[in-house]
């Protein structure tokens, strides 16, 4: 059966092709229609991966996220424009909203313009802090193209970034080679400790945000610098609505597409990494990689001539209960089984108020677009509602979180052992019959006995 | 308790000078030697800053209390000496002193104005000092208060309460000390009370066969209980009160609660009504002179009809819109 | 004592003489009673059919008293207990008897879940599923509803036979059996928890109550083996239905103790005890509720105490009979008298080693009355665990708390066994009733038959048609035999002989007299039962000021609420007292209800109703709380709303928690409890605040809010804000008010800041200019 279901998997998949998992309607909101020919490979390479894309200005009236409460797009693309405000359409609440509805937002910034107020208390409400004061932007001294900015060092040179951590997948850095990315002309941004954040793309330890129209001879109180400065951050909300923030629009655009720069160490020309970047930033927001899927989840009784129907609603104390879980990530254009990576476990909780269990769970078997992780484990010796839980929540991949909740009840008065099972009984059993034969005896005795006893008896009953 | 720093501060702050130029070891030590001899420590104003300045590595627990009669605090003198013994057993319990927690109790005739730092308007009340220096240091120096709000702990949740706030030291168990003239007072009566039997027993036995004594004494019981003396027990009525046109009420206003004078009423009104009701059916008919037979009858059924109606009009009282009564008390 | 017994009378003839003195007694009174009944009606069976009539209206009487409830309102089930009884009682119908006996309750103490089969008394609830099949089995289709609200005053009928039996066993006269019988009937005492609908244990337990001591009595007269195991049978119901049972558990030792002290023991003492001891405490072991209890507990230590003071009396009166020997005998006595100390200590001994249970909270509070209140809050806080004040006992038993003393003094005059368990069960049952309100249910049935001794009495005498002529009593009374016999060691008023009553003008007088006290007894109990005992605090009736009658549904319109507007399986949290009607009425998982066995888990919601927001919101997510319930009176003045039940959840909470919630804290300085402007910050902070005054306000003009029932005006500052938590539904009149739990925020804010930026505020900058800036650490 499960195999039948990974089957429609496929032909579901298959279906769904070469389309994000949440949709493909794509509004872009710009300065001037016109300019978008400067962004056309990036948006050619959008509309190769079938997004309906729909170019409209923050001050046209044809434009509404919502529509009778449902909304109109999936996804949203800012680019910079000139104006300080965007207009009763989108108010930070509204974006909010949009946010909350599943909808993804890919935000690109940009050191010439100034980011538009209702943008800036969206970021500030997903603890994303941009330089209070406009046009400061992020130079490094070490790592820039001396080709296109040799003086003034804002064009920054970056390989392609690593995961931060072990045990985490990485999308962003996959065959970049030497490639490097180049990120010209942009804001960082500092984020706060959430865990739903995530850089991306960090500034080299050496890089720092300032202003070249006040600070121009000196650097006093810094905005920030180093690690901390991200350029392309990423918010994850717990209903996996995505929302990135580039922080230099202009490394989107085509010119720096397949541009070759030189680092400072004069080391030969090197193509830039831009237009992979930035299908692969776009396609995460987007909802092309990094999903994952919960194909079903089944739990059954492990005990020999027990029925064993999948996903039963009650179980007994002392059970041994096996439970498997069906994941699927999105890459691209399909579904694929989940591998978790290296030094990373997929982990089931037994739990009642605090988890009686913490399980690694196991991959049991993989089909074409499904990794099925399994356990088999002993309920604990305590009654009560439980619920199997699995909650794999890692950064850059969407969340999961099962909750499958089952009553365990205690014994029932006829499942215990029976008495003459149990050896340290015996010893009442025998007492028992002792009693009861004696009493029989005595009976017998009684009644058979010679007439005296019988006379003293009456005597005795009479008092 | 916000203002608690800056008051203890500022009453602190008098005793600063001397208080800074003692270390903390060296006050720990001084009143250490001082429990030792006698627990807990007996603290004036002055000793009671000096002891409580921060810093500190050692604890201090601190009951201020008002023993003078003339305060009248009961409470105070209930709990004096369970906290005498606490602290006594708890000094004993570790001689090493590796506790380090100084018990203080500090009179309100010695410490008006530590009273008055800490705004107190009632006694006892007492504080713990955390250390605010050593391994267990308190994040605040602010004291923890206990405010003996349901009445009168024994030592032994006292110990308890302090053994929370003292973790990871040793906690020397209350030691009740054995009363002896308790037990010899109560083995003498004992014995007393037997031989007092025993020599008694030709007299006692024809009272404790008496049918008359046992009738009356489950009689008098009955009527008690049955008038809500259980009541006037658990829940401490007082026996009449003033009302608030000045004069005295003696039935309580409401159908859940009542004064004990009134119960004593309704107590003998039941009395007297099921004394009326036994003899109507058993002395009356034993009477042999028809006449007095006759006058006997009337008067008890005419004390039955007046009592019983007084009682439905007290009733009506208690439960107003009780629709039912009886003459004369209409 | 013991050497009392041996003088007062010789153990050599203990039964027979009395035993026939008895029955002269009988005889001679029930010959007069005879041609006294003669006047009514001819011949024995003619009496016999005046009884069964008599009963038969009685019966009705008593049913059709108690169904104003469901004339005025309709067939539903009352308060809060009987919630849970039915419910219970659908399962078992549903589910059959062992579905039932191991049935886990995984709706209720969620997530705990009740081991329900095994932590109830199944007594009541197995009644009416036998009775809801019988009739389906006579095909009388009937819903199960309406057999559970009836059922109360169907065993009403029946109880009130019971006491007629018990009370013939009194008293020859015939007429106190019908007496007690209407009394039982009747009595308010009784009525209050047996009125149709409240459905409780009490409904069935009390006819056992009387039933048993009925066949205890008969046992001890007949020294039968077969009456005791009849006993010992309805002592097995009687624990299966109601925890009370331990009222008879210890009620007969102490009767049996008490006619030993007095020297009556006598072989039928011993035969109808053993016999009722060993059958009814291997019967009373069969519920799993009780379990090993019987030889765990003190509760029933007495019980086994006399039970084995028995087996030594039997042992020492066989020997003694065998060897006749004056010292010989006082030696065995003082044995015996020292077997008994030294068990007393042993058993006070392994009481406080721990080997034996000692008393349980409830039990133990009825001796140490100031038990509860320090140790137990959660028992203190049960409204009928308080004391009775004394117009409760008049408004329950009316004369009758009055004709008991006279019934009590009857007793004595002709002290047989049965007047001897009379006297103990009206002493021990008014203390009792005396400590405990609800206990009043226990001493009702003493009442009604001492009641009716008394009455019974005096009718008897003043209803005799024939008067006695003065002069051959005044010469023949030196030789009375009679009455000389009745009162043997005598009380003073019963020494002179018995006359009768002369003049037919005084028989007219008291017996008009006692009529009217009577019919106004009727009247007293008709009027309680309809106005005080007949609303099933479901629903509300109040006055319009026009007079008319107003229906006050907020229960059950927020319950439907539930039930039609949450999910399945949406937990709800709400004080303790509603669990049962929750799970009753919504048919939604409830954290606590009226069975309240788990101290730790009702703190738990206590604490999360007493704490501030961001307390309370990690507990609520913890314990999967979906909605939370709270019943607030102030728009309507209803006083038992949750601020006033609110000092007990912080007290039981701080049970718990000693140092996170404070009672002192939720008292002003000066030591009030407010909850207008002068309330502390504590109380106003308080999750429990919140819920009940957020958005009340709105309902006055600025600065006009008014709380009904604490009679306060409300502080004019927009009333509270609730961060982390919604306002779902409040019912009509406000009483209920039901609230959402919010999910975590979206974007990872805390609730506070979230709600902020909806309110529309602009959150302020995180750069802080001063001080050092948090880095992101990855």
């Amino acid at each position: 059966m499960r195999t039948l279901l990974s089957f429609l998997l496929l032909a579901l998949a298959s279906v769904v092709a070469a389309i994000s998992t949440s949709g493909n309607r794509l509004l872009v909101v710009l300065d001037d229609v016109a300019d978008k020919a400067t962004y056309s490979k990036f948006f050619a390479d959008l509309a190769e991966r079938e997004f309906k894309i729909t170019y409209e200005t923050p001050k046209s009236d044809s434009l509404n996220l919502f529509n009778l409460g449902e909304r109109t797009y999936d996804h949203v693309l800012f680019l910079p424009v000139h104006t300080k405000g965007l207009g009763p359409n989108l108010t930070p609440m509204t974006l909010l909203d949009f946010v909350n509805a599943q909808g993804n937002i890919l935000l690109a910034l940009s050191a010439n313009t100034t980011t538009p107020t209702s943008l800036v208390s969206l970021l500030s409400e997903l603890d994303i802090t941009l330089p209070t004061d406009r046009n400061s932007l992020v130079v490094d001294h070490f790592n820039y193209d001396i080709t296109s900015a040799a003086d003034s060092h804002h064009v920054l040179l970056l390989p392609a970034p690593k995961p931060v951590r072990a045990g985490i997948k990485d999308f962003f850095s996959e065959d970049a080679g030497s490639k490097l990315i180049a990120f010209p002309r942009g804001v960082g941004a500092v984020l706060g400790n959430g865990e739903l954040l995530n850089p991306i793309l960090r500034a080299p330890p050496t890089a720092y945000s300032y202003n070249p129209k006040e600070q121009a001879e000196v650097v006093d109180d810094l905005f920030a610098a180093g690690q901390q400065l991200s350029l392309v951050s990423t918010v994850q909300a717990r209903n996996n609505a995505r929302v990135t923030v580039v922080g230099s629009a202009e490394m989107l655009q085509d010119k720096w597409f397949d541009a070759s720069v030189t680092k400072l160490d004069g080391k030969p020309v090197v193509q830039t990494f831009n237009r992979e970047f930035a299908k692969r930033v776009s396609g995460w927001t987007f909802q092309e990689i990094g999903v994952l899927k919960v194909n079903w989840v089944e739990h059954h009784l492990e005990e020999e001539g027990a029925p064993n129907d999948s996903n039963p609603e009650m179980y007994r104390v002392k059970n041994n209960v096996s439970y498997t879980i069906s994941l699927a990530e999105y890459a691209w254009d399909h579904w694929i089984g989940f591998n978790v990576p290296e030094s990373d476990q997929v982990q089931l909780e037994f739990s009642m108020l605090s988890p009686f269990h913490r399980l690694n769970l196991k991959e049991e078997s993989r089909r074409l677009a499904a990794v099925h992780y399994h356990t088999v484990f002993t309920i604990p010796d305590q009654h009560g509602i439980f619920n199997f839980k699995v909650n794999y929540k890692r950064p850059l991949l969407s969340n999961i979180e099962e909750k499958n909740t089952v009553s365990v009840r205690h014994m029932a008065h006829d499942e215990w052992p029976r008495s003459y099972a149990i050896s340290g009984a015996w010893p009442w059993i025998a007492g028992i019959g002792a009693t009861v034969s004696g009493f029989l005896g005595f009976v017998a005795l009684w009644m058979y006995s010679a007439p005296v006893a019988a006379k003293k008896v009456t005597v005795k009953k009479t008092q | 308790m916000r203002w608690l720093p800056a008051l203890l501060s500022a009453s602190l702050f008098a005793a600063g000078s001397f208080a800074a130029k003692k270390s903390s070891e060296e006050r720990f030590a001084e009143f250490h030697a001082k429990q030792t001899s006698h627990a807990p420590v007996k603290l004036t104003d002055v000793s009671f800053k000096s002891l409580t300045t921060a810093p500190r590595d050692y604890s201090v627990a601190v009951i201020l209390t008002a023993l003078d009669a003339r305060y009248g605090c009961q409470l105070c003198r209930e709990f004096q000496p369970e906290w005498e013994l606490l602290s006594k057993s708890w000094v004993k319990g570790d001689k090493s002193a590796e506790s380090r927690l100084v018990f203080g109790s500090l009179d309100f005739g010695d410490g008006r104005e530590t009273f008055m730092g800490f705004g107190l308007q009632t006694a006892p009340v007492l504080f713990f000092f955390p250390p605010t220096a050593g391994p267990h240091a308190a994040a605040s120096p602010e004291p923890i208060r206990y405010d003996f709000t349901n009445g009168p702990v024994p030592a032994e949740m006292m110990h308890s309460w302090l053994v929370r706030h003292l973790d990871g030291r040793p906690h020397p168990p209350v030691k009740r000390p054995v009363d002896y003239l308790k037990w010899a007072v109560s083995f003498t009566m004992i014995t007393g009370s037997l031989t007092g039997v025993y020599v008694l027993w030709p007299y006692v036995v024809p009272v404790i066969q008496n049918r008359n004594v046992w009738a009356a004494f489950t009689l008098i019981a009955i009527l008690l209980f049955t008038s809500g003396h259980m009541f006037n027990q658990i829940r401490k009525v007082p026996y009449v009160a003033n009302n608030p046109r000045g004069g005295v009420s003696y039935f309580a206003a409401g159908f859940q609660n009542q004064y004990g004078m009134e119960t004593q009423v309704v107590a003998a009104l039941y009395g007297i009504l099921s004394f009326a009701a036994i003899s109507l059916a058993v002395k009356v008919p034993r009477i042999a002179d028809p006449r007095s037979q006759v006058i006997t009858v009337w008067a008890w059924s005419g004390i039955i009809l007046v009592v019983y109606s007084f009682l439905l009009s007290v009733f009506r009282v208690k439960n107003a819109g009780y629709p039912f009564y009886l003459p004369p008390f209409m | 004592m013991d050497q009392s017994v041996n003088d007062s009378e010789p153990l050599q003839q203990p039964a027979p003489p009395r035993g026939s003195t008895n029955h002269q007694i009988t005889a001679i009174m029930s010959a007069d009673s005879l041609e006294r009944l003669a006047v009514a009606g001819k011949g024995d069976s003619t009496r016999t059919l005046l009884r069964v009539i008599i009963l038969l209206l009685i019966a009705g009487a008593a049913i059709s008293s108690r169904l104003f409830s469901v004339i005025r309102f309709e067939s539903i089930i009352h308060e809060f207990d009987p919630w849970f009884n039915f419910r219970a009682t659908k399962y078992l119908v549903a589910n059959g008897f062992y579905k039932f006996w191991d049935w886990f309750d995984d709706r209720t103490w969620h997530p705990l879940g009740r081991v329900t089969g095994g932590t109830l008394y199944p007594g009541l609830m197995v009644t009416s599923g036998v009775i809801y099949h019988a009739l389906r089995a006579l095909s009388i289709p009937v819903d199960i509803r309406n057999v559970c609200v009836l059922l109360a005053p169907a065993f009403s009928g029946l109880t009130a036979y019971a006491a007629y039996l018990l009370t013939n066993e009194m008293t020859p006269s015939s007429s106190a059996g019908l007496l007690a019988a209407i009394f039982m009937g009747i009595a308010p005492g009784y009525i209050s928890r047996s009125v149709a609908g409240s459905y409780d244990n009490e409904a069935i337990a009390i006819f056992l109550l009387v039933f048993t001591f009925y066949l205890w009595i008969k046992a001890l007269k007949l020294g039968s083996m077969l009456w005791g195991a009849l006993c010992a049978l309805f002592y097995g119901y009687m624990v299966a239905s109601w925890g009370g049972y331990a009222f008879i558990t210890c009620l007969l030792p102490l009767h049996a103790f008490v006619l030993i002290c007095m020297g009556r023991y006598s072989t039928r003492l011993y035969v109808s005890y053993t016999s009722w001891y060993a059958l009814g405490t291997l019967a009373s072991m069969q519920i799993p509720f009780v379990g090993f209890l019987p030889v765990k507990t003190s509760e029933h230590m007495p019980a086994l105490g006399i039970f084995g003071f028995l087996q030594l009396l039997a042992f020492l009166d066989y020997v003694r009979s065998a060897i006749p020997s004056r010292q010989f005998q006082t030696f065995l006595w003082v044995f015996a008298g020292s077997v008994f100390g030294i068990g007393l200590t042993g058993l006070v001994i392994a009481t406080s080693a721990g080997y034996i249970a000692p008393w349980g909270g409830r039990f133990y509070s009825l001796w140490d009355t100031g038990y509860a209140k320090i140790h137990i809050p959660i028992i203190a806080s049960v409204s009928e665990h308080q004391p009775t004040a004394w117009p409760a006992f008049f408004f329950d038993l009316n004369m009758l708390i009055w004709l008991l003393p006279a019934g009590i003094y009857l007793c004595y005059q002709k002290l047989a066994d049965e007047h001897v368990f009379v006297i103990v069960y009206a002493l021990f049952g008014s203390y009792f009733a005396g400590v405990m309100v609800r206990l009043m249910l226990t001493l009702t049935p003493v009442v009604c038959v001492a009641a009716a001794i008394a009455l019974s009495t005096i009718l008897d005498t003043y209803l005799k048609a024939k008067s006695p002529i003065p002069e051959e009593h005044l010469v023949e009374e030196p030789t009375d035999g009679t009455s000389k016999k009745v009162s043997k060691p005598g009380l003073r008023a019963s020494s002179k002989p018995y006359i009768g009553i002369y003049a037919t003008f005084s028989k007219v007088t008291v017996a008009g007299a006692m009529t009217a006290y009577l019919l106004m007894f009727v009247a007293h109990c008709t009027w309680v039962t309809s106005n005080a005992y007949s609303s099933p605090s479901v629903v509300l009736a109040s006055r319009m000021p026009d007079g008319s009658q107003h229906i006050i549904d907020d229960y059950r319109e927020a319950y439907q609420w539930l039930r039609q507007n949450t999910k399945d399986d949406a937990k709800i949290m709400s004080w303790w007292d509603y669990g049962y009607q929750i799970g009753g009425m919504a048919d939604r998982p409830t954290l606590v209800d009226n069975n309240t066995w788990n101290n730790t888990h009702i703190a738990t919601v206590g604490k999360a109703m007493a704490s501030r927001e961001e307390v309370s919101y990690p507990i609520m997510r913890q314990h999967e709380v979906d909605y939370i319930l709270v019943v607030f009176g102030g728009l309507l003045g209803y006083s038992g709303d949750d601020i006033n039940k609110f000092l007990w959840m912080v007290r039981i909470a701080e049970g718990i928690w000693p140092d996170e919630v404070k009672e002192r804290e939720f008292f002003t300085p000066r030591g009030e409890y407010r909850v207008d402007a002068g309330a502390t910050d504590t109380m106003k902070n308080s999750l429990m605040y919140k819920m009940s005054y957020h958005n009340y306000n709105n309902l006055f003009p600025p600065g006009q809010a008014q709380d009904r029932v604490r009679g306060v005006r409300l502080p004019d500052d927009g009333g509270p804000v609730l961060n982390s938590i919604e306002e779902a539904f409040t019912s009509e009149n406000w009483i209920i008010r039901i609230y959402k739990v919010k999910d975590l925020d979206n974007l990872g804010r805390d609730h506070a800041s979230a709600s902020a930026f909806e309110r529309g505020q602009k959150k302020k900058k995180v750069i802080k200019k001063k001080g050092p800036r948090v880095l992101r650490v990855d």
